[in-house]
């Protein structure tokens, strides 16, 4: 099949050669299947194999795209749509710079991270995960909702700038499962980021539910009074406050349109804590990793924070065009953060809820709904969900209805972050918005800071 | 294709299924330009095509689509084994509420088709915006035009045969400044009903023109202004940001699925339950809602639903209380079981789909809330001792439960004695939903209302981002707390 894809392609890339077109052709391929469940029921059952090409023209610094949902044996259609993106380029309004039109230097195939076994889990396979992750947890009042997603992903690309091509493919699996109280309405979760089928484990999530459920059921609750908490962090939330550091934070393009809390200025200084360091690694597989990007820029670990200091932006390659910076290799689908492990040894739930305190403790596994109130200061809000905890300083355990967190990215990682966990993990943000493009984080399992507001204290679940 | 659609129901129905339909889209396609400080940074176009078929068997759905059309035995085949195998943990077998049969075509209305404006023309059109908003203050500038057609055909099992063509048109206008303090406001324009129809005609310039002085004018006034101050307040809101409190507290808390738990595992649930139909005092008196898909040109009006149900205008809040609910076919049935009497009286026509690779699920159509007898804006102002206008959306968050909020607007205005004072930057508000809307004390009469267009509403799993509307008026709401 990779070879049928890619001699379409240079089939395609010597059609726009012979009409003397300038063109970057990529080829996206997803394999998709996703089993949903509700009040303890497959609520959906669904899968969808679908071929996206996208033909983008340059006409000297004009430029314009033209994308179509298509089928290997619609050459025809492709070479259709080849013609209209030149179309369109031709009529486009011209760019006040010129952008960059890839020329591979060579020929680039990465196919470690694809395991065919996890691509084709089975209906039954899926159906068997859910069985065993919740079997015995299930009650009249306590329903399983989840996801189960799997499937094949395939880029390539090629240009007319050269005849290399480039070829990713990719499978991965995303598992949510959540027991919810459906009259009390509160919900624990358990989550899993498969890059390979052996990666997958419903006895961890079986025991991760079980024991929040136990918490849940025996504990008390109760409505947090509004104030500071020294609160932990799970690794979704940090996965969660991270993707909008990317966004709002080291971005060279948000950036230079006045959508970024930190400043060139801050290249050097130090603006986190010292414990606090990241590094988009391309060389940790469990992040469906690009090793090239699509600009044909090899990628190599690119530090981001190290020990609290800004080491540099991440540039796109059209925004390194525009505003005459230097491309970074990240004109990729997405990039491969890893957050350094920290020093306290904490590798579990239960470790967490047994560690001694000498204060009380908010653990926050799950925020809900984030978003960016102040980019230039840095600023989210977002509700604590999915099984929050009280760890009494007394040793005991509380359960806390949900509370809101308005923050700074600053306080966060900057002086009141206290401690991250040695332990880490692979934290699964695929989005099932538009194509498929597994994604994932490397960050502690657990995220410590001091003395942070909670803004909103739920009255009930 | 019709043809081998209808043998290919019933070779599903043959084989056991109680209800299939499908989905067939001949094109779908949509084209988008923006253009960043002059640069037209996207101009892309798309077109697919294909087919998404729904199989419902022993009380469960299987789904599955594909743009390959070369094979619908395999295709209609797929749908049916991913029921098979969800019908192997059903707790609540499915059954649709009823419907007629229904042989009808709608097309929404469109005077000038905007696939056949020439690309030249739109781009003349945001080069002018930009100009235009390309004066002292202005860091970015940004505009975009979205424009969508889709034709689709649906067949199902139970006789009904529904062709429809709808054309979606979408505009925004946007600004930003950066003020002495290195932070940046924005201020944006987004195009909302001003005709009854809805294709390139909608791209009024003289209405673009007016909304660029505008934004431009209010985002300087933003960039000297003091910050919003913390405290409580009586806060007006404007249309512009009216549309996303009542999206965000009225509408997605209103979807049965959420309530039944059908979103549990990403989007949320609802505080509202079964038992609240009929009694819950959602609101103040001043309060009443619907969900009106029957208004003509609007993204949230569609004709038929993807169940093949008409477009209906039911009342959702009733002076107050709660009596309605977003709903599909199956959801009306379930929940009507599940608290034991006869909540619904039949599917609300609001099971939608985005694409044709994806499964119908219940969205909001055009989820309004009605003029109310309280005047004009300046006579809320003027009834107003202490309060703050608020206008333009920044940054929204919702609980999982749609139980509480915190939003950011673009802009607001504080209110003195009856008397609109400064402006003010960073405003923010936030409530809990049930207290809010019963602190609402003043409607906005016609004259304040507004239709607004939402293009972005995301929802399920796999995710579905799709169009819809809200017509609201200017509200107040007493006793808020602003500025955190």
């Amino acid at each position: 099949m990779k070879e049928k894809i890619l001699n379409i392609l240079r089939d395609l890339r010597s059609y726009a050669l012979k009409k003397g077109y300038e063109v970057t052709i990529f080829y996206h391929e997803e394999d998709s299947y996703l089993m949903r469940f509700a009040n303890s029921a497959i609520s959906l059952n669904t899968n969808e194999h679908l071929i996206r090409l996208e033909i983008t023209a340059y006409v000297g610094n004009r430029r314009a795209s033209y994308e179509l949902i298509t089928n290997l044996d619609k050459v025809d259609e492709m070479k259709q749509g080849i013609d209209v993106a030149a179309e369109m380029a031709q009529h486009a309004q011209p760019l006040n710079y010129q952008p960059t039109i890839p020329a591979l230097t060579e020929s680039f195939a990465d196919e470690s991270s694809f395991d065919p076994a996890l691509a084709q889990i089975s209906n039954e396979e899926r159906l068997a995960f859910f069985n065993h992750a919740v079997a015995g947890l299930e009650t009249e009042d306590i329903k399983l909702s989840g996801v189960f997603t799997n499937g094949a992903n395939t880029i390539a690309q090629i240009t007319t700038r050269s005849a290399h091509t480039q070829y990713f493919k990719t499978s991965d699996a995303q598992v949510t499962a959540v027991l919810a109280h459906s009259k009390l309405k509160w919900e624990v979760q358990s989550e899993q980021s498969a890059q390979e089928k052996s990666d997958l484990d419903p006895d961890l999530a079986h025991a991760e539910l079980a024991f929040l459920l136990a918490k849940y059921q025996q504990s008390n609750s109760l409505q947090l009074p509004l104030g500071s908490y020294k609160i932990v962090f799970g690794a979704a939330a940090t996965a969660d406050m991270l993707n909008i550091m990317n966004w709002i934070g080291f971005s060279g393009g948000s950036l230079k349109r006045g959508f970024s809390f930190l400043n060139e200025a801050q290249v050097g200084q130090r603006v986190f804590s010292e414990k606090f360091s990241m590094v988009d690694d391309p060389s940790r597989r469990e992040t469906f990793p690009f090793q090239y990007d699509l600009a044909g820029i090899e990628r190599k670990p690119f530090k981001i924070f190290e020990n609290g200091v800004f080491k540099g932006f991440t540039w796109y390659q059209d925004d390194a065009d525009e505003f005459g910076a230097t491309p970074t290799g990240h004109n990729v689908m997405h990039k491969s953060l890893v957050v350094g492990a920290g020093s306290q040894a904490v590798n579990s739930l239960e470790e967490l809820v047994a560690l001694p305190r000498t204060e009380d403790i908010l653990y926050i596994p799950f925020l809900h709904y984030m978003n960016i109130v102040n980019p230039s200061k840095g600023i989210f809000t977002a509700s604590s969900r999915f099984g929050a905890l009280l760890l009494k300083k007394d040793g005991s355990v509380e359960v806390p209805f949900n509370v809101r967190v308005t923050q700074s990215l600053f306080d966060i990682f900057g002086d009141k972050l206290e401690w991250l966990s040695s332990a880490t993990v692979a934290y699964n943000t695929s989005s099932s918005y538009g194509a498929r493009n597994p994604t994932a984080l490397i960050v502690p399992m657990f995220t410590c800071v001091n003395n942070l507001e909670i803004s909103h204290s739920n009255t009930s679940y | 294709m019709q043809r081998e659609i209808k043998q290919q129901i019933e070779r599903l129905q043959a084989a056991g299924a109680t209800y299939v339909d499908a989905r067939w889209y001949p094109f779908e396609e949509a084209n988008f330009l923006m253009m960043w400080n002059g640069n037209l940074k996207n101009t892309t176009s798309t077109r697919e095509s294909g087919m998404g078929v729904r199989v419902l068997y022993k009380g469960a759905w299987g789904f599955s689509a594909s743009s390959d059309l070369s094979s619908l035995n395999a295709l209609f085949d797929k749908a049916f084994d991913n029921a098979r195998i969800a019908a192997e943990r059903v707790t609540f077998p499915i059954r649709l509420a009823e419907k007629d049969a229904i042989q009808a075509a709608f097309e929404s209305p469109c005077k000038i088709n905007p696939f056949e404006v020439p690309l030249a023309e739109k781009v003349a059109f945001l080069k002018e915006m930009d100009e235009k908003m390309n004066q002292a203050g202005v860091f970015q500038r940004r505009g975009d035009l979205t424009f969508m057609r889709k034709k689709i055909v649906f067949i199902d099992s139970e006789g009904s045969e529904i062709e429809k063509l709808i054309t979606e048109v979408f505009a925004t206008l946007e600004v930003s400044g950066v003020d002495e303090q290195g932070v940046t406001h924005e201020r944006k324009f987004r195009l909302n009903k001003t005709a009854d129809t809805r294709g390139w005609e909608s791209i009024d310039r003289r209405i673009f023109s007016e909304n660029a002085e505008r934004i431009v004018k209010e985002m300087n006034e933003v960039l000297k202004a003091e910050p919003c101050p913390k405290e409580d307040r009586s806060v007006i809101l404007l249309p512009g940001i009216m549309f996303l409190q009542t999206h965000e507290t009225i509408g997605h808390a209103l979807e049965l699925d959420r309530i039944l738990g059908y979103e549990l595992a990403f989007a949320g649930g609802s505080f509202v339950t079964l038992d609240d139909f009929g009694s819950l005092r959602y609101g103040s008196e001043k309060l009443t809602a619907r969900a009106d898909a029957t208004l003509p040109n609007t993204p949230g009006s569609f004709g038929f639903d993807d169940d093949g149900v008409p477009a209906q205008n039911n009342v959702l809040i009733d002076k107050g209380i709660l009596v309605g609910a977003i709903t599909g076919r199956q959801m009306v049935e379930e929940a009507n079981a599940k608290a034991r009497k006869q909540i619904f009286q039949g599917s609300g026509g609001t099971n939608r789909a985005n694409a044709f690779y994806r499964v119908p699920i219940e969205r909001m159509t055009n989820i309004n809330i009605d003029p109310g007898s309280d005047g004009t804006l300046e006579d809320i102002i003027k009834n107003t001792e202490k309060g703050i206008i608020m206008d333009g959306d920044r940054s929204w968050s919702i609980g999982s439960n749609r139980e509480q909020f915190h939003f950011a607007t673009e802009i607001a205005w504080l209110v003195e004695d009856g008397q609109v004072k400064q402006v003010v930057k960073n405003p923010t508000y936030k409530g809990a939903t049930v207290k809010f809307w019963n602190s609402l004390s003043a409607v906005g009469d016609q004259s304040t209302w507004q239709m607004q267009y939402v293009d972005n509403c995301g929802k399920g799993q796999p995710n579905q981002i799709m169009q819809l509307g809200h017509g609201v008026p200017v509200c107040r709401f007493d006793q808020v707390r602003i500025g955190e």
